[in-house]
């Protein structure tokens, strides 16, 4: 009956309550569509971060994090690969990569290049590489051929059926050098590794770099992402005889996130400001619903409601409106977000073509990320706390015979 | 042994600053079964001197006995406990929540006291029809007449089984005929369930039916008559 009580009271003056619940609601699609934006973009830049670049989970020998050399790189064979899997049930595919810097080019002009040793149907499999192809075709895993970037291959002036050289230091000081043909060119979705990359077939580069058999590391994907630290840990204690040591791709690019988080403060910020205007009505309307009911309160002291029981009623009341507006909100949100999901916007203009540089279509992504959403309710949970204390004093506080007379 | 006790009570208001003396000295005694008013012109004390006995003010000096039970000095929780269980009010004003049925008005004080659901449903039943309300248990105040109110704080200020009911002016906000209904409720009330009602008022046709009138004038009892039988039932 409390809860009835509460519930009629909040519709007492519907137009008042319609009206905050409004605002609840508006503060939390505003809040929850500047978020998805900003992580929308946030998420492709991590998908492919993680994708190309780092993998959900790295097992290294443990020095190459302090010194990335091929020196550092460690045993790989198909038994370490059925090793790892053991592990943990959360593991999918295994990705060995051998990664040096060599020199890249020809007879007219070199350029730094990172060379990166691949196995093209695993890496296919998990990042979609050859659909990032622009011209030519992929090798195959037993192939001496090679895909440029294609920003490396303008800056050499090199295109398909070329010739490469590559030069370098391989394992433990040998010299690295050997000629390959271009088989394709790809548009790398990560704008510094479009300008830098080539890809050649792990055996080829194992061979080029004198460390058959040997890879700088294994990337490991995963059947739940959320799984990423428990078996990172879990393959550390597996091999930490074989001094090798599992990262996290937060671990592997932990100034990349402090960059997006910071990025996201200009959001949160705005969420902020927003919710603290809707603070002051939401606040507005149970002052006015606490101030016009003291005489009532008074009665309901008098006949022999405790005043917690009374203070839960109003508490109650508080509630649900936060409840009503979240809810509301947070579904309003979700059906907004769920259109331009569909339909996204579509950039134009200079903004569009920088997009498309760095290898991402010129749309605004949506995040559906879960946090998003239930934080406004946490937020307006929270609002609805520091609201809540006005009335909870004034009950605590309340004269029966000073409410009696109002 | 009497229902209630006041002993010496006094109040005073704003001691520090302009002393306004409420009550003086009060000391009266009200058994089981009374059908009192309590009346005197305006800024007598009976308003005053109900809220002390109903524990809703606090007494200067002396103190109120209720059923042997010294309430004076209990904690805001214990008094408000004492309330619930003790005394029943019905206010000038009705007071009743206005976004619940007559049926939940009177039920509401049952479940505060954390009664059974099923006893609970019946007593409130039989309260409303009591108080001849049967068929309008549905309704919610602002559907009601005046005096169809105020018959429901009857039937809610009965449903926690007092010892006694404060009534404060109940009848000044009805007309003559919803008035005088009430009043036969509450005779009815107090003849066939010895229910104690104390009642403040100005009104003369509760001060006839009365079967004792305690007369004040600026804070002290100037009389407390008792009459054989009251008036209305020549």
């Amino acid at each position: 009956m409390y809860t009835k009580l509460a519930w009629r009271n909040l519709w007492r003056n519907r137009k008042r309550t319609m009206i905050t619940v409004s605002a609840i609601v508006f503060a939390v699609v505003a809040s929850v569509f500047m978020q998805s934006m900003n992580r929308g973009s946030h998420e492709v830049m991590i998908d492919n971060m993680v994708r190309f670049h780092t993998g959900y989970i790295q097992l290294q020998d443990y020095r190459y994090e302090d010194e990335s050399s091929l020196d550092n790189s460690f045993h790989y064979n198909h038994e370490t690969e059925e090793r790892i899997k053991r592990v943990h049930n959360r593991i999918g595919e295994v990705l060995p990569r051998i990664e040096t810097f060599m020199l890249a080019g020809d007879d007219a002009s070199i350029r730094g290049a990172l060379v990166l040793g691949i196995d093209p149907d695993k890496e296919h499999a998990f990042n979609r590489i050859r659909d990032h192809l622009t011209e030519g075709s992929f090798f195959g895993l037993n192939d001496q051929t090679v895909v440029v970037s294609e920003g490396l291959a303008r800056r050499l002036g090199l295109g398909v059926g070329d010739q490469l050289l590559l030069l370098g230091q391989g394992r433990f000081g040998m010299t690295a050098s050997g000629l390959f043909e271009i088989a394709g060119l790809m548009q790398h979705p990560l704008r510094d590794m479009n300008n830098q990359t080539v890809y050649m077939a792990l055996p080829a580069a194992q061979n080029l770099l004198s460390a058959d058999e040997y890879v700088t590391a294994a990337l490991i994907e995963l059947t739940r992402e959320n799984a990423a630290g428990t078996v990172a840990a879990a393959l550390s204690e597996e091999f930490a005889d074989d001094n090798l040591i599992a990262w996290t791709w937060p671990e592997l690019i932990p100034e990349l996130l402090q960059l997006l988080e910071f990025d996201l403060v200009g959001a949160y910020f705005m969420s902020g400001v927003l919710y603290l205007v809707i603070g002051f009505g939401f606040f507005g309307t149970i002052l006015t619903m606490t101030l016009e009911r003291m005489r009532e309160f008074g009665v309901l002291l008098s006949v022999g409601m405790s005043r917690r029981r009374l203070a839960s009623v109003v508490f109650l009341e508080t509630l649900f409106i936060s409840i009503i507006g979240v809810a509301a909100g947070v579904a309003a949100a979700w059906l907004i977000i769920y259109y331009f999901y569909l339909n996204p916007v579509q950039l134009t203009g200079d903004v569009a073509e920088t997009v498309i540089e760095m290898g991402w279509d010129p749309v605004l992504p949506m995040s559906f990320a879960a946090d998003q959403f239930y934080m406004q309710g946490i937020i307006v949970f929270l609002l609805a706390m520091v609201v809540f204390l006005f009335p909870l004093v004034k009950v605590f506080k309340l004269n029966i015979l000073e409410a009696a007379r109002r | 042994m009497s229902i209630v006790k006041t002993e010496n009570l006094s109040k005073v208001y704003n001691p520090d600053t302009v002393p306004v003396h409420a009550l003086k000295d009060v000391t009266l005694s009200f058994e089981q079964g009374e059908f009192t008013s309590v009346v005197g012109p305006s800024g007598s004390g009976k308003t005053t001197l109900l809220n002390m006995i109903g524990g809703l003010d606090k007494p200067t000096s002396g103190s109120v006995e209720i059923d042997g039970f010294v309430i004076t000095g209990l904690k805001d929780s214990k008094l408000i406990d004492f309330r619930l269980n003790n005394i029943g009010f019905v206010f000038q004003h009705y007071n009743l929540i206005p976004v619940f049925t007559a049926f939940e008005n009177v039920s509401f004080i049952m479940l505060l006291q954390k009664r059974d659901k099923k006893e609970l449903k019946q007593r409130a039943e039989e309260l409303l029809k009591a108080v001849g309300l049967g068929d309008r248990m549905d309704a919610i105040p602002s559907k009601m007449s005046g005096g169809q109110q105020q018959r429901v704080a009857v039937a809610r200020a009965l449903a926690s089984e007092p010892k006694f009911i404060l009534a404060d002016e109940p009848t000044a906000n009805l007309d003559s005929e919803a008035a005088m209904n009430l009043l036969d409720i509450m005779e009815v009330m107090n003849r066939d369930k010895n229910i104690t009602f104390i009642f403040s008022t100005h009104d003369q046709r509760v001060i006839d039916r009365a079967r004792r009138v305690i007369t004040m004038v600026d804070g002290a009892i100037y009389s407390d008559e008792v009459k054989e039988v009251a008036l209305v039932n020549n």
